[in-house]
Protein backbone atom coordinates (compact mmCIF):
# COMPACT_ATOMS: atom_id res chain seq x y z
CA UNK A 1 0.00 0.00 0.00
CA UNK A 2 1.27 2.91 -0.88
CA UNK A 3 2.58 5.72 1.99
CA UNK A 4 1.43 9.46 2.32
CA UNK A 5 4.20 11.44 3.35
CA UNK A 6 2.08 12.36 6.32
CA UNK A 7 2.21 9.04 7.37
CA UNK A 8 5.59 8.26 6.79
CA UNK A 9 6.74 11.71 8.48
CA UNK A 10 4.64 10.06 11.29
CA UNK A 11 6.43 7.08 11.73
CA UNK A 12 10.15 8.86 11.92
CA UNK A 13 8.74 11.08 14.16
CA UNK A 14 7.43 8.00 16.51
CA UNK A 15 11.42 6.53 15.93
CA UNK A 16 12.69 9.68 16.50
CA UNK A 17 14.03 10.48 13.34
CA UNK A 18 14.33 14.39 12.87
CA UNK A 19 13.06 15.97 9.47
CA UNK A 20 13.07 19.48 10.44
CA UNK A 21 16.17 21.27 11.86
CA UNK A 22 16.18 24.59 12.53
CA UNK A 23 19.73 26.58 12.89
CA UNK A 24 19.85 30.22 13.91
CA UNK A 25 22.89 31.73 12.30
CA UNK A 26 22.77 35.02 14.63
CA UNK A 27 20.72 36.76 16.89
CA UNK A 28 21.84 40.40 14.75
CA UNK A 29 19.07 41.72 13.48
CA UNK A 30 18.42 45.01 11.23
CA UNK A 31 14.82 45.23 12.72
CA UNK A 32 14.09 45.68 16.48
CA UNK A 33 10.52 44.74 16.14
CA UNK A 34 8.35 44.97 19.31
CA UNK A 35 6.82 41.54 19.10
CA UNK A 36 9.95 40.31 18.92
CA UNK A 37 10.84 36.90 21.08
CA UNK A 38 14.88 38.07 20.31
CA UNK A 39 16.74 39.75 23.41
CA UNK A 40 19.58 40.48 21.79
CA UNK A 41 18.04 43.55 19.50
CA UNK A 42 16.06 45.94 21.60
CA UNK A 43 16.69 48.72 19.73
CA UNK A 44 15.16 51.77 20.55
CA UNK A 45 13.18 50.15 23.49
CA UNK A 46 13.47 50.14 27.48
CA UNK A 47 15.50 46.71 28.15
CA UNK A 48 13.51 44.72 30.50
CA UNK A 49 16.07 42.69 32.55
CA UNK A 50 19.79 42.04 31.49
CA UNK A 51 20.93 42.02 27.79
CA UNK A 52 22.03 38.11 27.40
CA UNK A 53 25.83 37.92 27.42
CA UNK A 54 26.54 34.75 25.15
CA UNK A 55 29.10 32.71 27.31
CA UNK A 56 31.00 31.62 23.53
CA UNK A 57 31.43 33.03 20.35
CA UNK A 58 29.14 32.39 17.73
CA UNK A 59 29.91 29.22 15.98
CA UNK A 60 32.86 29.63 13.24
CA UNK A 61 32.17 28.90 9.17
CA UNK A 62 33.98 25.45 10.35
CA UNK A 63 32.01 24.16 12.76
CA UNK A 64 29.16 24.94 11.36
CA UNK A 65 29.94 22.37 7.93
CA UNK A 66 30.48 20.16 10.73
CA UNK A 67 26.85 20.98 11.48
CA UNK A 68 25.33 20.65 8.35
CA UNK A 69 27.59 17.58 8.06
CA UNK A 70 25.67 15.99 11.16
CA UNK A 71 22.05 17.07 9.88
CA UNK A 72 22.76 15.47 6.79
CA UNK A 73 24.30 12.36 8.46
CA UNK A 74 21.25 12.38 10.67
CA UNK A 75 18.69 12.27 7.40
CA UNK A 76 17.30 15.86 8.42
CA UNK A 77 15.40 17.30 4.98
CA UNK A 78 14.00 20.46 6.04
CA UNK A 79 16.65 22.83 6.92
CA UNK A 80 15.61 26.39 8.18
CA UNK A 81 17.88 28.95 8.43
CA UNK A 82 16.63 31.52 10.51
CA UNK A 83 17.56 34.23 13.28
CA UNK A 84 17.69 37.20 13.99
CA UNK A 85 18.01 38.18 10.07
CA UNK A 86 20.20 34.89 8.76
CA UNK A 87 20.82 37.56 5.69
CA UNK A 88 23.35 39.92 7.84
CA UNK A 89 26.02 36.80 8.97
CA UNK A 90 28.81 37.24 7.37
CA UNK A 91 29.32 33.83 6.18
CA UNK A 92 25.43 33.78 5.06
CA UNK A 93 26.06 32.66 1.48
CA UNK A 94 28.95 30.22 2.26
CA UNK A 95 26.23 28.67 4.36
CA UNK A 96 23.47 28.36 2.08
CA UNK A 97 25.55 27.11 -0.91
CA UNK A 98 26.95 24.33 1.89
CA UNK A 99 23.87 23.40 3.31
CA UNK A 100 22.63 23.54 -0.82
CA UNK A 101 25.52 20.86 -1.50
CA UNK A 102 24.36 18.57 1.40
CA UNK A 103 20.76 17.80 0.17
CA UNK A 104 18.25 19.82 2.20
CA UNK A 105 15.80 21.47 1.45
CA UNK A 106 16.62 25.02 2.26
CA UNK A 107 13.78 27.39 4.55
CA UNK A 108 15.15 31.06 4.61
CA UNK A 109 12.95 32.92 7.38
CA UNK A 110 13.76 37.07 6.99
CA UNK A 111 12.27 40.31 7.00
CA UNK A 112 13.16 40.69 3.56
CA UNK A 113 14.57 44.05 3.93
CA UNK A 114 18.05 42.94 2.49
CA UNK A 115 17.38 41.51 -0.75
CA UNK A 116 18.06 43.34 -3.50
CA UNK A 117 17.44 42.32 -7.28
CA UNK A 118 21.53 41.24 -6.67
CA UNK A 119 20.58 39.35 -3.68
CA UNK A 120 17.41 37.63 -5.40
CA UNK A 121 19.30 36.80 -8.42
CA UNK A 122 22.02 34.68 -5.93
CA UNK A 123 19.09 33.23 -4.06
CA UNK A 124 17.50 32.34 -7.29
CA UNK A 125 20.81 30.39 -8.45
CA UNK A 126 21.22 28.07 -5.14
CA UNK A 127 17.31 27.80 -5.52
CA UNK A 128 16.06 27.22 -1.95
CA UNK A 129 12.57 25.12 -1.14
CA UNK A 130 11.12 28.69 0.11
CA UNK A 131 11.42 32.03 1.86
CA UNK A 132 9.24 32.72 4.66
CA UNK A 133 8.76 36.62 5.10
CA UNK A 134 7.55 38.19 8.35
CA UNK A 135 4.88 40.97 7.07
CA UNK A 136 3.73 43.51 9.94
CA UNK A 137 1.16 45.62 8.17
CA UNK A 138 -0.80 46.52 5.44
CA UNK A 139 0.75 49.85 5.74
CA UNK A 140 3.95 51.72 6.01
CA UNK A 141 3.24 53.49 9.48
CA UNK A 142 1.70 50.09 11.19
CA UNK A 143 5.04 47.81 9.85
CA UNK A 144 6.97 50.73 10.94
CA UNK A 145 5.66 51.05 14.25
CA UNK A 146 6.62 47.39 14.87
CA UNK A 147 9.30 46.80 13.26
CA UNK A 148 10.78 50.10 14.41
CA UNK A 149 12.63 50.50 11.08
CA UNK A 150 11.83 53.35 8.35
CA UNK A 151 11.19 51.98 5.61
CA UNK A 152 10.87 48.55 6.57
CA UNK A 153 7.77 47.88 4.76
CA UNK A 154 8.72 49.53 1.53
CA UNK A 155 11.87 47.40 0.97
CA UNK A 156 9.74 44.34 1.87
CA UNK A 157 7.81 44.93 -0.77
CA UNK A 158 10.12 45.48 -3.12
CA UNK A 159 11.45 42.76 -1.98
CA UNK A 160 8.43 40.48 -2.63
CA UNK A 161 8.54 41.90 -6.16
CA UNK A 162 12.13 40.60 -6.87
CA UNK A 163 11.76 37.62 -5.80
CA UNK A 164 8.36 36.97 -7.58
CA UNK A 165 9.55 38.03 -10.60
CA UNK A 166 12.36 34.83 -10.21
CA UNK A 167 9.92 32.58 -9.49
CA UNK A 168 11.03 31.85 -5.62
CA UNK A 169 8.64 30.28 -3.48
CA UNK A 170 7.25 32.63 -0.51
CA UNK A 171 5.07 32.39 2.31
CA UNK A 172 4.48 35.62 4.39
CA UNK A 173 3.87 35.08 7.93
CA UNK A 174 2.14 37.59 10.22
CA UNK A 175 1.68 37.82 13.92
CA UNK A 176 -1.08 39.17 14.71
CA UNK A 177 -0.90 41.81 17.38
CA UNK A 178 -2.32 44.97 18.89
CA UNK A 179 -1.14 47.13 15.85
CA UNK A 180 -1.82 45.36 12.90
CA UNK A 181 -5.65 43.63 14.04
CA UNK A 182 -6.95 46.15 11.77
CA UNK A 183 -5.02 45.46 9.34
CA UNK A 184 -5.28 41.41 8.37
CA UNK A 185 -7.73 42.33 5.07
CA UNK A 186 -5.29 44.49 3.83
CA UNK A 187 -2.62 42.61 4.69
CA UNK A 188 -4.06 39.52 2.42
CA UNK A 189 -4.83 41.25 -0.27
CA UNK A 190 -1.12 42.17 -0.37
CA UNK A 191 -0.11 38.45 -0.41
CA UNK A 192 -2.84 38.19 -3.02
CA UNK A 193 -1.24 40.71 -5.46
CA UNK A 194 2.07 38.46 -5.06
CA UNK A 195 0.19 35.41 -5.41
CA UNK A 196 2.00 33.88 -2.13
CA UNK A 197 0.34 32.56 0.41
CA UNK A 198 -0.11 33.94 3.70
CA UNK A 199 0.06 32.34 7.46
CA UNK A 200 -1.31 34.16 10.28
CA UNK A 201 -0.44 33.64 13.66
CA UNK A 202 -1.78 35.48 17.21
CA UNK A 203 0.14 33.69 19.48
CA UNK A 204 2.85 35.75 20.53
CA UNK A 205 6.04 34.55 22.32
CA UNK A 206 7.55 35.56 25.34
CA UNK A 207 11.14 36.93 25.17
CA UNK A 208 13.77 34.11 24.63
CA UNK A 209 15.36 35.05 28.75
CA UNK A 210 11.86 34.57 29.64
CA UNK A 211 10.52 38.09 29.62
CA UNK A 212 6.89 38.86 29.04
CA UNK A 213 7.26 42.36 27.13
CA UNK A 214 6.38 41.14 23.98
CA UNK A 215 2.88 39.93 24.95
CA UNK A 216 2.02 43.76 25.44
CA UNK A 217 1.08 43.37 21.50
CA UNK A 218 -1.35 41.02 21.87
CA UNK A 219 -3.98 41.28 19.64
CA UNK A 220 -7.39 41.55 21.14
CA UNK A 221 -10.29 38.97 21.13
CA UNK A 222 -12.17 40.12 17.78
CA UNK A 223 -8.95 40.67 16.08
CA UNK A 224 -8.30 36.93 16.49
CA UNK A 225 -11.81 36.25 15.63
CA UNK A 226 -11.51 37.62 12.48
CA UNK A 227 -9.26 34.83 11.62
CA UNK A 228 -11.66 32.18 12.38
CA UNK A 229 -14.60 33.32 10.59
CA UNK A 230 -15.83 31.20 7.71
CA UNK A 231 -16.40 35.05 5.86
CA UNK A 232 -13.66 36.72 7.11
CA UNK A 233 -9.60 35.47 6.86
CA UNK A 234 -10.58 31.63 7.36
CA UNK A 235 -7.30 31.08 7.82
CA UNK A 236 -5.43 27.46 6.67
CA UNK A 237 -1.94 25.59 8.05
CA UNK A 238 1.21 26.67 6.53
CA UNK A 239 2.54 23.67 4.36
CA UNK A 240 4.69 22.96 7.45
CA UNK A 241 1.85 22.81 10.22
CA UNK A 242 -0.70 19.95 10.99
CA UNK A 243 -3.97 19.45 12.39
CA UNK A 244 -3.56 18.37 16.07
CA UNK A 245 -2.87 14.58 15.93
CA UNK A 246 0.47 13.12 15.91
CA UNK A 247 2.91 15.26 13.87
CA UNK A 248 1.07 18.85 15.53
CA UNK A 249 3.99 19.14 17.72
CA UNK A 250 6.96 17.10 17.03
CA UNK A 251 9.49 18.58 19.64
CA UNK A 252 12.51 16.85 20.28
CA UNK A 253 11.49 13.67 18.00
CA UNK A 254 11.10 14.79 13.88
CA UNK A 255 12.61 18.53 15.22
CA UNK A 256 15.78 19.62 16.58
CA UNK A 257 17.35 23.06 17.05
CA UNK A 258 20.73 24.53 17.08
CA UNK A 259 21.43 28.13 18.27
CA UNK A 260 24.27 30.11 16.70
CA UNK A 261 26.56 29.07 19.97
CA UNK A 262 25.76 25.41 18.85
CA UNK A 263 23.06 24.47 21.65
CA UNK A 264 20.82 22.06 20.98
CA UNK A 265 17.15 22.52 21.64
CA UNK A 266 14.07 20.54 21.53
CA UNK A 267 12.66 23.43 19.11
CA UNK A 268 13.11 27.29 18.89
CA UNK A 269 10.78 27.69 22.06
CA UNK A 270 12.12 25.07 24.02
CA UNK A 271 14.79 26.54 25.52
CA UNK A 272 16.72 24.31 27.47
CA UNK A 273 20.15 23.22 25.78
CA UNK A 274 20.35 19.60 25.45
CA UNK A 275 24.41 19.38 24.73
CA UNK A 276 26.38 21.88 22.67
CA UNK A 277 27.59 20.15 19.33
CA UNK A 278 31.32 22.12 20.65
CA UNK A 279 31.77 19.29 23.45
CA UNK A 280 29.61 16.41 21.55
CA UNK A 281 28.25 14.62 18.59
CA UNK A 282 24.87 15.97 17.24
CA UNK A 283 23.79 12.71 17.02
CA UNK A 284 25.40 11.73 20.38
CA UNK A 285 22.90 14.89 22.65
CA UNK A 286 20.06 13.76 20.10
CA UNK A 287 20.07 10.02 21.73
CA UNK A 288 21.08 10.31 25.00
CA UNK A 289 19.60 13.80 26.27
CA UNK A 290 17.17 13.84 28.91
CA UNK A 291 15.86 16.87 27.97
CA UNK A 292 15.23 15.62 24.57
CA UNK A 293 13.72 12.38 26.49
CA UNK A 294 11.63 14.76 27.79
CA UNK A 295 10.12 17.11 25.38
CA UNK A 296 9.49 13.45 23.72
CA UNK A 297 7.45 12.31 26.40
CA UNK A 298 5.55 15.67 26.73
CA UNK A 299 5.00 15.78 22.95
CA UNK A 300 3.20 12.43 23.23
CA UNK A 301 1.22 13.26 26.08
CA UNK A 302 -0.31 16.09 24.48
CA UNK A 303 -3.71 14.96 23.13
CA UNK A 304 -3.83 14.23 26.62
CA UNK A 305 -2.39 17.41 27.77
CA UNK A 306 -5.17 19.34 25.67
CA UNK A 307 -8.10 17.27 26.40
CA UNK A 308 -7.64 17.60 29.81
CA UNK A 309 -7.01 20.76 29.98
CA UNK A 310 -9.55 23.02 28.58
CA UNK A 311 -13.46 22.25 27.60
CA UNK A 312 -12.43 23.88 24.05
CA UNK A 313 -10.04 21.20 23.71
CA UNK A 314 -10.94 19.82 20.15
CA UNK A 315 -9.70 24.14 19.04
CA UNK A 316 -6.77 24.10 21.17
CA UNK A 317 -3.05 23.43 20.36
CA UNK A 318 -0.25 23.16 22.72
CA UNK A 319 3.21 24.66 22.90
CA UNK A 320 4.90 22.91 25.15
CA UNK A 321 8.39 25.09 24.95
CA UNK A 322 6.13 28.49 25.45
CA UNK A 323 4.80 26.58 28.67
CA UNK A 324 8.19 25.61 29.76
CA UNK A 325 9.38 29.34 29.28
CA UNK A 326 6.46 31.38 31.04
CA UNK A 327 5.46 28.77 33.56
CA UNK A 328 8.27 26.65 33.99
CA UNK A 329 5.84 23.30 33.24
CA UNK A 330 6.00 22.08 29.67
CA UNK A 331 2.79 20.01 30.15
CA UNK A 332 0.57 23.34 31.32
CA UNK A 333 -1.60 25.02 28.96
CA UNK A 334 -0.69 28.66 28.19
CA UNK A 335 -2.65 31.14 28.34
CA UNK A 336 -2.99 32.03 24.72
CA UNK A 337 -3.53 29.36 23.09
CA UNK A 338 -6.47 28.21 25.41
CA UNK A 339 -7.51 32.46 24.39
CA UNK A 340 -7.54 31.19 20.82
CA UNK A 341 -9.29 27.94 21.26
CA UNK A 342 -11.97 29.61 23.40
CA UNK A 343 -12.11 32.36 20.66
CA UNK A 344 -12.17 29.71 17.90
CA UNK A 345 -14.81 27.88 19.70
CA UNK A 346 -17.18 30.93 19.87
CA UNK A 347 -16.85 31.83 16.21
CA UNK A 348 -17.74 27.92 15.59
CA UNK A 349 -20.99 28.02 18.01
CA UNK A 350 -22.01 31.14 16.95
CA UNK A 351 -21.60 30.58 13.00
CA UNK A 352 -23.40 27.05 13.76
CA UNK A 353 -26.44 28.82 15.33
CA UNK A 354 -26.68 31.23 12.61
CA UNK A 355 -27.00 28.37 10.25
CA UNK A 356 -30.81 27.93 8.82
CA UNK A 357 -32.14 24.62 9.91
CA UNK B 1 17.54 1.44 -23.76
CA UNK B 2 17.91 3.96 -20.89
CA UNK B 3 21.59 4.40 -19.58
CA UNK B 4 22.29 5.65 -16.60
CA UNK B 5 25.34 7.00 -17.08
CA UNK B 6 23.53 9.62 -19.05
CA UNK B 7 21.60 10.75 -16.21
CA UNK B 8 22.24 12.08 -12.33
CA UNK B 9 20.51 12.90 -9.48
CA UNK B 10 19.11 16.89 -10.31
CA UNK B 11 20.80 19.10 -6.96
CA UNK B 12 17.90 21.05 -7.39
CA UNK B 13 15.68 18.02 -5.72
CA UNK B 14 16.34 17.50 -1.79
CA UNK B 15 16.04 14.42 -1.26
CA UNK B 16 16.21 11.35 2.26
CA UNK B 17 16.13 8.06 3.14
CA UNK B 18 12.95 8.44 5.93
CA UNK B 19 12.02 5.14 7.19
CA UNK B 20 13.45 2.96 4.63
CA UNK B 21 11.64 5.30 1.97
CA UNK B 22 13.13 8.20 -0.51
CA UNK B 23 11.74 11.56 -0.16
CA UNK B 24 12.32 13.76 -2.81
CA UNK B 25 11.52 17.63 -2.79
CA UNK B 26 11.31 19.45 -5.85
CA UNK B 27 12.72 22.72 -4.32
CA UNK B 28 11.39 24.22 -7.48
CA UNK B 29 8.22 23.11 -8.48
CA UNK B 30 7.67 22.22 -4.87
CA UNK B 31 6.03 18.60 -5.50
CA UNK B 32 7.17 16.03 -3.02
CA UNK B 33 7.36 12.21 -4.23
CA UNK B 34 7.29 9.01 -1.87
CA UNK B 35 9.02 6.52 -3.44
CA UNK B 36 8.35 2.78 -2.54
CA UNK B 37 10.38 0.54 -1.36
CA UNK B 38 11.97 -0.46 -5.04
CA UNK B 39 12.07 2.90 -5.84
CA UNK B 40 14.11 4.02 -3.27
CA UNK B 41 16.42 1.41 -4.17
CA UNK B 42 16.86 2.32 -7.48
CA UNK B 43 16.65 5.95 -6.62
CA UNK B 44 19.55 5.56 -4.29
CA UNK B 45 21.73 3.53 -6.66
CA UNK B 46 20.68 6.20 -9.71
CA UNK B 47 23.80 6.24 -12.06
CA UNK B 48 24.75 2.71 -11.57
CA UNK B 49 24.43 0.15 -14.31
CA UNK B 50 21.05 -1.43 -15.00
CA UNK B 51 22.28 -4.98 -15.49
CA UNK B 52 23.28 -5.26 -11.79
CA UNK B 53 20.13 -3.34 -10.31
CA UNK B 54 17.86 -5.58 -12.10
CA UNK B 55 20.01 -8.94 -10.68
CA UNK B 56 20.20 -7.79 -6.75
CA UNK B 57 15.71 -6.57 -7.72
CA UNK B 58 15.21 -9.89 -9.35
CA UNK B 59 16.68 -11.49 -6.29
CA UNK B 60 15.04 -9.53 -3.87
CA UNK B 61 11.62 -8.88 -5.05
CA UNK B 62 11.06 -12.11 -6.51
CA UNK B 63 10.70 -11.24 -10.03
CA UNK B 64 12.60 -12.01 -13.08
CA UNK B 65 15.36 -10.16 -14.35
CA UNK B 66 13.86 -9.39 -17.33
CA UNK B 67 10.55 -7.81 -15.64
CA UNK B 68 12.89 -5.95 -13.02
CA UNK B 69 15.36 -5.13 -16.01
CA UNK B 70 11.99 -3.36 -17.62
CA UNK B 71 10.80 -2.15 -14.35
CA UNK B 72 13.61 -0.25 -13.95
CA UNK B 73 13.91 1.07 -17.22
CA UNK B 74 10.36 2.40 -16.91
CA UNK B 75 11.01 3.65 -13.44
CA UNK B 76 14.05 6.03 -14.20
CA UNK B 77 12.09 7.50 -17.32
CA UNK B 78 9.55 8.46 -15.17
CA UNK B 79 12.04 10.10 -12.94
CA UNK B 80 13.29 11.97 -16.18
CA UNK B 81 10.06 13.01 -16.77
CA UNK B 82 9.55 14.67 -13.06
CA UNK B 83 12.83 16.20 -13.43
CA UNK B 84 14.11 13.96 -10.44
CA UNK B 85 16.82 13.09 -13.21
CA UNK B 86 18.90 15.32 -15.50
CA UNK B 87 20.83 14.76 -18.41
CA UNK B 88 24.37 14.80 -17.50
CA UNK B 89 26.46 17.81 -18.55
CA UNK B 90 28.62 17.28 -21.37
CA UNK B 91 27.39 13.90 -22.49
Amino acid sequence: MATTLEELFAKATRNSHPIFAMFELTYQCNFACRHCYNPIERKNQARVGKKPVPSAAPLAFEEIVSLLDQLEEMGVLYLSLTGGEPLTHPRFWDILEAAKERGFALRIFTNGALIAPSIADRLNEIGPHCLEISIHGATDSTAEALSQVKGSHQSMLRALGYLKDRGLRVYLKCTVTRLNEGELEGIKAISDSFGFPVFFDPVITLSDDGQEYPLEMRASDEGIAKLYRSDGLNIGNSPFEWEPGELSCTVGAGTLHITPYGDVQPCIQWKQSAGNIREKPLREIWSASPILEEARRVAREMPVLIKNGTRDHAFCRHCPGLSLLRYGDPRRLEEQYLRVARIKAEVSQSEAAAKPE
Amino acid sequence: MFDPKLYSRNPDVAWRLIEGQAVLVHNREGEIEVLNELGSYLWGHAGEPLDGLAGNISQDFDVTKEQALQDSEEFYQALVASGALQPVKGK
